[in-house]
């Protein structure tokens, strides 16, 4: 069961408003935005765990990156 | 939809428990690197968790990396079920395999992916017939 929404009053540059009005509809701007700030809370906690990672272990090596580049498949 | 990094239970283990496994680690902390430089998703299939999951005891440090809002667990739908099932029927394999199988089920559901896995044969004779999926290994 979906939790009952919050609603949130954000101010955002107008250009920005104009492209994402644009791109989805007046009626697509909250299911977009629910999505955006659930990817940029993910990517914050990727980023923290990354922190910990490399604060006990340093950080990648160019040889573990390369392997890593050559597995992630072409768009 | 986006592009993903899939966590296999080895990955799993490894980033849960860097002291233990540390150049499993260091490999798996390089993809999640890329996966954060990329924006990609990072998911562990529901049903790796059957593998590492082993009681209250022993699970303290799998929950510590499943409470990171970062690593989000994706939950095993029927779609992904039914396709793991076809999969291992084409490739004749028994339901032992059915983990591989949902975890290569789960990568599909993404434009890209990519599974880091300490069980490379397995999964990449299951993923061989998908471009959009690459391999890891550990």
């Amino acid at each position: 069961m979906s939790q009952p929404a919050a609603k949130l009053s954000v101010s955002v540059p107008g250009e920005l408003a104009d492209a994402v009005r644009k791109r989805v509809g007046a009626r697509g701007l909250s299911g977009f935005v629910a999505r955006a700030l659930a990817h940029e809370l993910e990517r914050e906690g990727v980023g923290s765990l990354l922190a910990e990672l490399e604060e006990e272990l340093g950080t990648p090596s160019k040889a573990d990156m390369t392997r890593a580049r050559k597995a992630w498949p072409k768009r | 939809m986006a592009e993903a990094l899939i966590l296999d239970s080895e990955a799993v283990n490894a980033l849960a428990n860097p002291a233990a496994r540390s150049s499993q680690t260091r490999r798996a902390a390089a993809i999640l690197r890329l996966a954060y430089d990329k924006r990609a998703l990072v998911r562990v299939p529901a049903p790796v968790l059957a593998e590492v999951c082993r009681g209250v005891r022993y699970d303290s440090a799998i929950n510590h990396l499943l409470n990171n809002p970062g690593i989000c667990v994706a939950e095993l739908t029927r779609l992904a079920a039914q396709r793991a099932g076809h999969m291992l029927a084409k490739h004749r394999l028994s339901s032992a395999y059915a983990v591989d199988a949902f975890v290569v089920a789960t990568a599909l559901q993404f434009d890209t992916a990519v599974i880091a896995t300490g069980d490379p044969k397995d999964i990449e004779r299951l993923a061989a017939p998908f471009s959009t999926i690459g391999i890891l290994a550990l």
